[in-house]
C-alpha cells in the first residue's frame, strides 16, 4: 500500500515516467512478499483445502473494521453454486495489535480452525476459508477483534432473492391471469408454486390439469397462468426456487372481484350524468317559458343589456330558419 | 326568429366557457395521460410498446381528421346535438374497450369510436364559444384551454388510482362513465343565431367559399406550420434532458414547472389578446416568434438554470399562442363560418402535427442528438410566423373588430360568381 501510494500524485506525467513508476512498484511489493490482496499466500494449511475442492471457483470477500465504529459491519455474499469462499476481516487499531484476540463464529457457534491471523504494519488481518457445497455451509460467519469490548464484521451467506410483486395483482373472474417469479441472475435447478389454502401451502399444477399450468420463458423466470379464475382463487401465492445451496422464494398476491364491483360505480356516475342533463335543459326550458310572454317585438336589439337571454334553444328552428332563408335568396 | 346583431360576449357565454372548459380536459386530458394504460396493455396484450403506443395515434388523427365533419354537423343541425352525440361515442368506445380481447379490438374501439366521438364534440364547442364572444373572445378562449393542462395534472395520478383498485377493464368502465359527462357538457351549448347566419349558407356553401377565402388559405398554412413545431419539445424534452445527464425525476418535475407555466400564459394571453386593440394576429407572430426563438436556443443551452428558464419561458409562449390561434378565425372568417373554418383548420394543421415528431425523432436518429430536432422546430414556427405577416390588417393600427356587417357583406359578395381570388382584403 505505501509502495502504490506514489502514483497517487500528479495527474498524466509522461507516459514512460509512468511506466517506470508502475514497474518499480510491482517489484516492490513482490520483494515485500505483500499486498493489500493477499497477506497469507503460501501457507500449507491453505493449500490442503483448496486442492480438495479445486475443481470449484473461489470467491473473495474483504470486511474492514475500525475500533471507533459502534455499528456492526455486515456484508450480504449472494452464492448460487458451491464454491470456495475465502472471508477476509482487516481491524485498524492504533493500540498494540498482538495483544488483540481473534475469534470466528458461524451463527453462535465457536469455528475452532481454518482460519489465519496476521499482522502488517497497523492492520490486523484474519481470513477464513470454507467449502460451501451444500446448504450446512450457508448462514452467517462473524470475525470478532478483542476480549471485552468485540468488534465485530459479519459475512452473510445467502442464496439468490427471487422477486415476486409487491401490488396485488387484480382480475376479474372469468378472467386468466400470469403469475410471475424472476431473480437477476441465476440459474435455479427446480422452480415450484404453492397457493395458499388458509394457512397450508398446496402445490400447484401437479399434476398437471387445466387450471394451472407452469412455464418459464428463460431459466431465471417462472409463470404459473391461472384460467378461469374464481374468488376462491384469491389469496397469497409462493414461489420457490431451488438451488444447490438451498431454497428461496417469493410471493405474489392476487386479488379477484367481480364484475359488478366497478360496475356499481359506472351505473352510479351514468345515473349522475342523466340527472345533470335534465337539469340544465329544464333550467333552460323554464327560463324560455319565463321569458316568452316579454319576448315579443325584441328582435334586433344590439344586446348588451340582455344578460340572461341569448338563444331560441331548443326548438332548433334556428338552423332550419337558415336553411330556408338561403334557399329563398 | 331572433337573430342577434352582436355575439353576447357574456351571459350564457361563460357557461359555454366553463363546459369548453371540460370538455377539452375530458378530451385531451384523456388523451395526455392515457399513457398510464399503456404499460398495462403492453403487459396484458404482450405486445411491444409501438403497437400499443397506435392506439393513441388512431385517436388523435380521427378526432383531427374528423373535425370537418363535425363542424358541418354542427352547421347544420346546431352544436347541442353534435356535441352529445359525440359524448355518447367516446363513452361507448370507451365501454367496448373494456371487454377488448386483443390489440385490434383497442384500435377500433378507442381509436375510432373514442375518436369519431372526440372529432364530433371539440372543434363544435370551441366554434361555438367564439361565436358567443367577440370582445372578451381571447379571454374565454384561453380560460377554456386551460382545462388541457388542468386535466393532464389531475388525470394521470387518478388513472394511476384506478388501475391499482380496479384493473385495465374496471379503470377503462369508469373512465367511459368519465368521458359521458361530454353529453351534458353539450346540453349546455344554447344554440345561438347570429346576423350572419342566414346569410352564410349552408355547410357545403361555406367549406367552397371558405377555399376560395386568400386570408384563410394563407392563415391555415401558418397554422400547419405552426403545429409541425409545436408539439417537438413536449415529445422530446425528457429525452433531450436525460441525454444531457438529467436524472429522470428532476426531468418530469421540469415538465410539470412547464405545464404550469403553459396554464398561466394561456391565460395572460387571453386577456392581452383582449386588451391590446388591433389584429389578434399579432400577437399571435408574437408569441409564434417567440416560441421558435427558444427552441433554437435550446441546444445553446448546457447549464441547468439554462434549460429551466427556457423550459419555462417555452410553457409560457407556447400556452399563449393557442387561444390567440383560435381568435385569429373569426376575424378572418366572420362567426358565421367559424364551425366549417375551424373544422377545415384543425384537419389541415393536424398533418403538421402528425409530421413534426416523427421528423424530429428521425433528425435525431441521423445527428445523434436532439440538435437538429430542436433548430428545426424552431424554424417551423418561425416559418409560420412569417406567413401570418400576409394576413390582411396587419399593419394596421386602428382597431378593427370583427363587425358582424362586415361578415354580411362579404358573405354576399361571395354568392356572386365572379372569379375574385382573395375576397375579404380591403
Amino acid at each position: 500500500m505505501r509502495a502504490l501510494q506514489g502514483l497517487r500524485g500528479p495527474r498524466a506525467p509522461a507516459l514512460p515516467l509512468l511506466l517506470l513508476c508502475f514497474l518499480a512498484a510491482v517489484r516492490r511489493s513482490l520483494e515485500d512478499g505483500l499486498s493489500t490482496a493477499a497477506p497469507f499466500t503460501s501457507l500449507p494449511v491453505q493449500e490442503e483445502i483448496t486442492t480438495k475442492y479445486s475443481n470449484l471457483s473461489l470467491e473473495s470477500h474483504n470486511i474492514s473494521v475500525t475500533e471507533h465504529s459502534s455499528m456492526p459491519v455486515e456484508k450480504n455474499i449472494t452464492l448460487e453454486r458451491p464454491s470456495n469462499v475465502e472471508l477476509t476481516c482487516q481491524f485498524t487499531t492504533s493500540g498494540d495489535l498482538n495483544s488483540v484476540n481473534v475469534t470466528w463464529k458461524k451463527g453462535d457457534k465457536l469455528l475452532e480452525d481454518n482460519y489465519l491471523v496476521n499482522a502488517m504494519g497497523s492492520i490486523l488481518y484474519t481470513q477464513y476459508r470454507v467449502a460451501v457445497i451444500d446448504s450446512k455451509q450457508m448462514g452467517s460467519y462473524s470475525c470478532f477483534f478483542g476480549e471485552k469490548k468485540q468488534h465485530r464484521g459479519t459475512f452473510n451467506l445467502k442464496v439468490p432473492e427471487i422477486n415476486g410483486k409487491n401490488k396485488p395483482l387484480i382480475t376479474y373472474v372469468g378472467d386468466s391471469v400470469v403469475l410471475m417469479c424472476k431473480c437477476q441472475d441465476c440459474l435455479p435447478l427446480n422452480w415450484t408454486w404453492y397457493g395458499a389454502n388458509g394457512s397450508v401451502q398446496v402445490p400447484l399444477g401437479v399434476p398437471v390439469n387445466d387450471k394451472y399450468v407452469i412455464s418459464g420463458k428463460h431459466a431465471n423466470e417462472t409463470r404459473l397462468k391461472i384460467t378461469q379464475l374464481s374468488e376462491d382463487d384469491q389469496g397469497t401465492y409462493w414461489c420457490h426456487a431451488i438451488f444447490e445451496l438451498g431454497e428461496s422464494g417469493g410471493h405474489v398476491e392476487l386479488v379477484v372481484l367481480s364484475y359488478l364491483v366497478p360496475l356499481k360505480a359506472f351505473c352510479a356516475i351514468v345515473a349522475e350524468v342523466v340527472l345533470l342533463v335534465t337539469v340544465i335543459l329544464l333550467f333552460e326550458m323554464y327560463t324560455q317559458k319565463k321569458k316568452k310572454p316579454s319576448d315579443d317585438g325584441k328582435e334586433f336589439e344590439q344586446g348588451e343589456q340582455m344578460k340572461l337571454d341569448d338563444s331560441n334553444g331548443i326548438e332548433n328552428s334556428g338552423p332550419r330558419h337558415r336553411k330556408n332563408e338561403s334557399v329563398g335568396q | 326568429m331572433a337573430y342577434r346583431a352582436e355575439p353576447p360576449d357574456g351571459g350564457w357565454g361563460w357557461m359555454v366557457v366553463l363546459s369548453a372548459f371540460f370538455q377539452s380536459a375530458l378530451v385531451f386530458g384523456v388523451l395526455r395521460s392515457f399513457g398510464v394504460f399503456f404499460v398495462e396493455f403492453v403487459a396484458a396484450f404482450e405486445e411491444p410498446a409501438a403497437r400499443v403506443s397506435w392506439i393513441a395515434s388512431i385517436g388523435i388523427a380521427v378526432q383531427q381528421f374528423g373535425s370537418p365533419v363535425g363542424s358541418a354537423l354542427s352547421t347544420k343541425f346546431g352544436p347541442r346535438p353534435v356535441v352529445m352525440t359525440g359524448g355518447i361515442l367516446a363513452a361507448l368506445g370507451m365501454l367496448l374497450a373494456s371487454f377488448a380481447t386483443s390489440l385490434t379490438h383497442l384500435y377500433l374501439s378507442i381509436g375510432l369510436l373514442s375518436g369519431s366521438g372526440w372529432a364530433l364534440t371539440f372543434t363544435p364547442t370551441l366554434a361555438c364559444l367564439s361565436r358567443y364572444f367577440s370582445r372578451r373572445r381571447s379571454l374565454a378562449t384561453g380560460l377554456a384551454l386551460t382545462g388541457v393542462g388542468l386535466s393532464s395534472f389531475a388525470f394521470a395520478p387518478l388513472f394511476q388510482w384506478l388501475l391499482n383498485h380496479y384493473a385495465w377493464r374496471g379503470a377503462l368502465l369508469l373512465v367511459s362513465a368519465l368521458s359521458l359527462h361530454l353529453v351534458a357538457c353539450g346540453a349546455l351549448l344554447r344554440p345561438l343565431s347570429l346576423a350572419e347566419d342566414p346569410v352564410v349558407g349552408g355547410p357545403g356553401a361555406q367549406i367552397t367559399s371558405l377555399l376560395r377565402h386568400g386570408p384563410f388559405l394563407r392563415y391555415t398554412v401558418a397554422l400547419t406550420l405552426i403545429n409541425t413545431g409545436y408539439f417537438i419539445p413536449y415529445v422530446h424534452l425528457v429525452a433531450h434532458l436525460r441525454e444531457l445527464g438529467w436524472d429522470p425525476l428532476p426531468a418530469a418535475f421540469l415538465l410539470s414547472v412547464a405545464a404550469i407555466s403553459d396554464l398561466v400564459g394561456r391565460v395572460a394571453s387571453g386577456w392581452l389578446g383582449d386588451a391590446v386593440p388591433g389584429p389578434v394576429a399579432r400577437l399571435l407572430m408574437l408569441w409564434t416568434t417567440l416560441t421558435g426563438v427558444i427552441l433554437a436556443l435550446y441546444p445553446v443551452a448546457e447549464a441547468p438554470t439554462g434549460l429551466v428558464a427556457l423550459t419555462v419561458a417555452y410553457g409560457f409562449t407556447s400556452g399563449a399562442l393557442t387561444p390567440v390561434a383560435f381568435s385569429v378565425l373569426p376575424e378572418l372568417v366572420g362567426t358565421g363560418k367559424i364551425y366549417c373554418g375551424l373544422g377545415l383548420v384543425q384537419m389541415v394543421e393536424s398533418i403538421g402535427g402528425l409530421l413534426g415528431a416523427p421528423l424530429s425523432g428521425y433528425l435525431r436518429d441521423v445527428t445523434g442528438n436532439y440538435t437538429a430536432s430542436f433548430v428545426v422546430a424552431g424554424t417551423f414556427l418561425l416559418a409560420g410566423s412569417g406567413v401570418l405577416i400576409t394576413l390582411p390588417h396587419f399593419f394596421c393600427f386602428s382597431a378593427p373588430t370583427s363587425r358582424p356587417q362586415d361578415h354580411v357583406t362579404e358573405a354576399l359578395d361571395t354568392k356572386v360568381p365572379l372569379p375574385e381570388e382573395g375576397l375579404g382584403e380591403d
